[in-house]
């Protein structure tokens, strides 16, 4: 990796910081809560002394996991069904494309109705949107393996574990692997809003309830560490790519972006 | 049937055709095609770019049903790819595993059959074979096409087939390594008693290897024509390629290969 690029995206947004910093420590633009970047850092600092920060990180980073845990279950092994099976698809195709474009937010109203305030409200809301992506790009991953590898696999005599496998799986893993970062991001921003609105624990929460107690430092704090930690999990989920796909596969990558 | 019969070929093929679904209706491929292949036998078949070649080897090799007519190996039925039987595809690229090293390609046949270290002789003799021992650590992609093509060379002789479909093998080799794989081909038919169907639009490999040498032509393809190579089994770049043998068959085939059916 070339550190040039990451130097100058860390200019830019130190850049962006220096100008809020300066518009506001000036008094140029003044609104009530409104803090200043340094303002926030001290909020952020004072939240680090708290107990309960932590207990709330710890519980946001458990719920997004293990939401997204189930739903990568449940995307690549249905992607994989979908993607290897031309008569699974004729059927279910329409479904997908009918249940994948609901927003996911509307889920929330359903799932506190089905499980009110409580950490399977929040875990529903969480794989019932991050499934897609992992489906999607699983099934493309699937049926874009080329017929002459299945030639290959049935010339080989294969069967059909060890060509999964050995053939299907490998061939397919780029795209899987695509799926799984970007339900990953999906999955904590789906916490977060199932813990704004339902479910009374975790960084969500945090975030609501100092914005309602009037502490905009500390508010700005939570959002700063929500960002942080989805920084985080795409940059472990990124080296555990490359740890899997060792910098042999010539397809490039497709971009980082999150839906 | 008589007591006393001639064993069965290798494959036999009887009015065999194919034809395909497209958007339109149906596109006939083959259509009438029958040969056999005998035992220790190098067939080769030219053909036109679009004539069925890839299609035919791909019904031989047991991979897709034939649409009609029939196909047997060793005076069994094809109903899949049979044992024993080992394809080098034309398209390198898609049939080389890019994920695995040269080494874990010419694998893939073998690893679940043999023993570790019987897996790792096998490897190494079918890699120097093709002259790639140095590049077992490579992956397929650092590598040139004509030595991606000689892994998937690798990998068939690793099985130990007793038959080999080959679909333009050389076809990217430079002329110098070519000749030398073609007279490895040779030589391992002699020491192994493979027999091979070899596919090829070079009308002179197909005489200097093969012991017949069949057209496929016309749309739908069939094998228009068959001739048996009168130059023995002993065969040299340089003697063979003089002889008038060689030079009359040549000079028919050149023909041949594009008359109108
Ligand atoms: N799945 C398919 N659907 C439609 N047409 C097909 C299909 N497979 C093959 N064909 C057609 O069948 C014909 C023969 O194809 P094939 O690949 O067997 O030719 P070939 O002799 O191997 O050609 P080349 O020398 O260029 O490799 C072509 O005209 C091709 O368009
Ligand atoms: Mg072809």
């Amino acid at each position: 990796m070339n550190a040039r690029p990451l130097l100058s995206g860390l200019g830019g947004i130190g850049l962006f910081l220096g100008l809020w910093q300066l518009i506001i420590g000036s008094g140029l633009i003044e609104y009530d809560f409104l803090p200043s970047p340094w303002a926030i850092l001290g909020g952020l600092w004072a939240m680090l002394g708290d107990r309960e920060f932590y207990e709330e990180a710890l519980h946001t980073l458990a719920a997004t996991l293990g939401g997204w845990v189930i739903a990568v279950v449940l995307g690549v092994g249905l992607g994989a069904l979908l993607g290897s099976s031309t008569t699974c698809r004729r059927y279910s195709l329409a479904s997908v494309e009918v249940l994948r474009p609901l927003p996911a937010v509307a889920f929330v109203p359903l799932a506190l109705l089905l499980f009110g305030f409580s950490l399977q409200m929040e875990l529903l809301v969480i794989v019932a949107p991050a499934l897609w992506p992992s489906l999607i790009n699983t099934m493309e991953g699937f049926a874009g393996v080329p017929q002459r590898l299945s030639d290959v696999a049935a010339s080989f005599r294969l069967s059909p574990i060890e060509r999964l496998l050995r053939i299907d799986l490998p061939a397919a893993a780029p795209s899987v692997l695509v799926g799984l970062r970007l339900s990953l991001s999906l999955a904590l921003v789906m916490s977060v809003v199932a813990e704004m609105v339902g479910n009374p624990q975790g960084l969500g929460y945090g975030l609501v309830r100092e914005q309602q107690a009037l502490n905009p430092e500390r508010m700005f704090g939570y959002v700063l560490v929500i960002g942080l930690v989805g920084v985080c999990l795409n940059a472990i989920l990124v080296m555990a790519s490359g740890w899997i796909l060792p910098g042999q596969f010539r397809r490039p990558q497709a971009g980082w972006d999150t839906p | 049937m008589s007591v006393a019969q001639a064993p069965s070929p290798v494959f036999a093929l009887r009015d065999l055709g194919y034809s395909v679904s497209i958007r339109e209706g149906v596109r006939e491929i083959l259509a009438g095609v029958s040969f056999e292949l005998a035992e220790r036998e190098i067939l080769s078949i030219v053909g036109a770019s679009g004539t069925g070649k890839t299609s035919l080897l791909r019904i031989v090799a047991g991979l897709v049903a034939q649409s009609s007519g029939e196909l047997s190996f060793r005076g069994v039925p094809v109903s899949g790819p049979p044992l024993g039987v080992a394809v080098v595809f034309q398209d390198y690229a898609n049939a080389l595993l890019q994920w695995r090293t040269v080494a874990g390609n010419v694998l893939l046949g073998i690893e679940r059959r043999f023993s570790r270290a019987e897996c790792n002789d096998r490897v190494a003799s079918a890699l120097s074979l093709v002259g790639l021992e140095r590049h077992a650590r490579d992956y397929p992609w650092q590598l040139s096409g004509g030595m991606q093509q000689r892994v998937q060379i690798a990998r068939a002789l690793a099985l130990a087939p007793s038959v080999l479909l080959m679909d333009e093998p050389f076809a990217s080799l430079d002329a110098l390594t070519k000749s030398s794989l073609q007279d490895e081909m040779l030589r391992l038919r002699d020491e192994t008693g493979a027999s091979f169907v070899f596919i090829t639009h070079d009308i002179e490999e197909a005489i200097y290897l093969g012991d017949r040498v069949a057209v496929l032509r016309g749309r739908p393809g069939t094998i228009a024509e068959c001739h048996p190579v009168g130059l023995g089994r002993e065969r040299d770049q340089v003697g063979t390629r003089a002889a008038p043998e060689f030079l009359r068959l040549r000079q028919h085939l050149h023909g041949a290969i594009g008359a109108h059916a």
